[in-house]
């Protein structure tokens, strides 16, 4: 089946670019991602004085700005892009990472359960009146718990097979999934429901400093497990018996996977809501830019998550006087990106 | 046939549709569909939230009412239309779901109701009506958002009570309340019209009232400008955009139980905005149903909101007007701690302007 072909087929010698153009290229977008969404916004402020409100802060810089300017870049933009950027470049590492070790290019974070578990959490949180960390807490620990539920589901005597795994998350995402829609049902048409129909689309509009260092070391620790784990994730990619023959302990490495994935996706629905497709689209264009070794794919993939969720933050919050919900644009731009895409390594496989 | 014979057969059916008229009473709903009700209505079940309390209001008691969606009980529980119909209490709240999806009529706990009338949405498609048709339930359907649309359900719920002097009562009511407003208000000049922003939500994200909801339209009535006129709905922004907006003055929704003024005067980026600085920041008053959507107590909103805005223009004695309103609606008088509840005093007490709110001690 073609869908199931492994992530690392592609040769590097195929590619036309060498490797540190595409690596060169994917920093610059970043710089300019991060620039773009800090000098964007409703509130009107010229981008050079955007800059140096910034840089006031290292250098002695003469103020020209008024307080609201100065508390719109500092408490409000900083947080938010600083927030997306991470998030976007959590959320994409994990789905490089779990399309190798799944070796199967349509992964996704969400494929553990663990982000319909977070969005339950959460939602949980709104309806019983709970904001701020209260809501963070429960996004993160129900979270958890889906990943307990597939991990204990999804083993049988004393092993997991990765076709279990997947149908182990898809039943345990579609648990949460309806209990979420039982707690739409139930939640109040005036106050909670709107929220909670908000918050399950993602947004980074409630970014602060203080939710940045919530969702910070979580998405940090994750990136860095995953970071240690290229060499392993690369040899589980070729494949559960070969690995095994090289000596891999194959089921504690493919939990750490889960567990550093499961940390980032947690942290990044605790803070963001559902933010879908960045996981699945990104490592796809990181691969074709730089191949699918781990050492490469890995940072390629979270400087593009990065620059992408940035983007489509800014478009977001400056687009209309209305927020539009992240998950909204993420799949409006990721589908059509997916489909082109999936045909495109078709067409490459065909003519191969 | 004679003459006689002609006149004597036009009186009969002159007679026999007078005693039709006297058997069956016909009025429109807001679907604009003729109901006809054998009499006037003896067991009333409502399903839109607002329109328990509306029904209390213009029947001036409870007896009637047999049924109603459980939000509506919860406002009546929690305020005051619990304290002054008692046996309000007692009604059944389980005709419907509790939420979102909550119109969806029971049709089976209805038929055990065995209700003359059942009022349901009219402007929520037809999949929440058409199981009590099909169990040959007469439904009665309104529409909500407008002061039009908030005048004829006055009259709806009046013609199911056999009352409808009662309706054009009300409406007198709310019309004199607009004229009068619209008398000062014209004279405030372009400069000075605050603008003023409503927060359907605040407690978990931010999201503002647009051009024609009916919080643009009270806000206009009293002469300021709805600063999130460019949305259309009420939906989600971010407090850059509050930031940029500015507002002289912002309203917090009366939904969310536990959202106070420190939702704004504690946010590092709205406590900057000039509502805050000045104190401007004042959440909706509850009496008998909450002040912010359209009710029956409407114009007691306009004139809390004119009050506050403008209180060298206007000059409402609101206790006065509460005390008056609620002898008409409800046939009581409300007690002072009654009153410092419907206008949250202790939540609204320190902003600015509200101590024209508080009750003199001479009073």
């Amino acid at each position: 089946m073609s869908l199931l072909v492994t992530a690392s087929g592609d040769t590097p010698q195929k590619r036309a670019l060498p490797r540190w153009v595409g690596a060169l290229a994917v920093l610059v977008l970043f710089v300019v991602a991060a620039l773009t969404a800090l000098c964007v916004g409703r509130f009107q402020i010229a981008p050079q004085k955007a800059i140096a409100i910034l840089l006031a802060r290292v250098s002695p810089l003469t103020a020209d700005w008024s307080a609201m300017d100065e508390r719109i870049i500092l408490l409000v933009r900083a947080p938010r892009v600083l927030l997306a950027a991470l998030c976007g470049a959590g959320l994409a590492v994990s789905g490089a990472a779990l399309q190798g070790v799944f070796r199967n290019p349509l992964v996704a974070p969400q494929i553990l359960g663990v982000s319909p578990g977070a969005a339950f959490g959460g939602a949980l949180a709104i309806t019983l009146g709970f904001s701020g960390f209260a809501l963070i807490g429960g996004a993160f620990a129900f979270g958890a718990v889906a990943l307990v539920l597939v991990g204990a589901l999804a083993r049988v005597e004393g092993r997991s097979d990765t076709v279990m795994l997947v149908l182990t998350g898809v039943v345990i995402g579609a648990l949460f999934a309806a209990l979420v829609s039982l707690l739409q049902f139930l939640a109040d048409p005036n106050s909670s429901l709107p929220a909670i129909v908000f918050w399950l689309m993602g947004s980074f509009s409630a970014a602060t400093w203080a939710r940045l260092g919530v969702a910070a070391p979580g998405v940090l620790v994750g990136v860095a497990m995953l970071w240690l784990m290229r060499f392993r994730i690369n040899v589980l990619s070729l494949g559960e018996e070969e690995a095994r023959a090289l000596g891999l302990p194959v089921e504690r490495d493919r939990w750490l996977v889960f567990g550093a994935v499961a940390l980032i996706e947690g942290a990044a629905v605790a803070v963001a809501g559902v933010v879908g497709w960045v996981g699945l689209v990104v490592p796809h264009a990181a691969r074709l830019l730089v191949g699918s070794d781990q050492r490469a794919l890995l940072p390629v993939s979270a400087a593009l998550g990065a620059s992408y969720l940035l983007l489509v933050d800014s478009l977001a919050r400056s687009a209309t006087a209305a927020e539009i919900p992240l998950g909204v644009i993420t799949a409006l731009i990721g589908a059509p990106v997916f489909a082109a895409l999936l045909r495109q390594t078709r067409r490459k496989e065909l003519a191969g | 046939m004679n003459r006689v014979g002609m006149v004597g057969g036009a009186a009969l059916l002159v007679a026999s549709c007078a005693t039709l008229r006297a058997h069956a009473d016909c009025f429109g709903d807001l679907a604009g569909r003729e109901v006809c009700l054998p009499h006037p209505a003896r067991r009333v079940v409502t399903i839109p939230m607002p329109s328990a309390s509306s029904f209390i209001a213009v029947d001036g008691s409870a007896q009637r009412l047999v049924g109603m969606h459980p939000s509506s009980k919860k406002a009546i529980d929690e305020g005051l239309l619990g304290r002054m119909f008692p046996q309000a209490r007692a009604i059944d709240a389980s005709v419907a779901g509790v939420g979102a999806d909550g119109f969806m009529p029971n049709v089976e706990t209805l038929a055990l109701l065995d209700p003359d009338v059942v009022v349901q949405w009219g402007d929520r498609g037809d999949d929440i009506v058409g199981p009590l048709r099909n169990a040959g339930i007469r439904t009665a359907l309104l529409r909500y958002g407008t002061e039009s649309l908030a005048r004829g359900n006055l009259t709806l719920m009046a013609d199911i009570a056999g009352k409808p002097e009662r309706a054009k009562e009300l409406i007198a009511w709310r019309a004199a309340t607009i004229i009068d407003i619209e008398k000062t208000a014209r004279d405030i000049p372009e400069a000075r019209r605050l603008r003023v922003v409503y927060l359907q939500r605040a407690a978990s994200g931010l999201a503002a009232a647009g051009a024609n909801s009916y919080n643009d339209f009270y806000i206009r009535l009293v002469g300021g400008r709805n600063a999130a006129e460019g949305l259309a709905g009420a939906p989600a922004i971010n407090a850059e955009q509050i930031a940029q907006w500015d507002p002289d003055v912002i309203l917090l929704n009366g939904f969310e139980e536990k959202l106070t003024p420190a939702r704004i005067y504690d946010d590092e980026i709205l406590s900057a905005t000039r509502a805050a600085r000045e104190r401007r920041v004042y959440k909706m008053p509850i009496g008998g149903y909450r002040w912010d959507p359209p009710s029956q107590e409407s114009p007691l909103t306009w004139m809390w909101l004119a009050d506050l805005l403008y209180p060298d223009a206007f000059h409402y004695d609101l206790r006065a007007e509460i005390a008056h309103a609620y002898r008409l609606l409800y046939g009581q008088t409300p007690s002072r701690a009654d009153m410092d509840e419907v206008l949250r005093m202790q939540i609204n007490g320190d902003a600015r302007f509200y101590d024209r709110f508080a009750a003199s001690e001479s009073k």
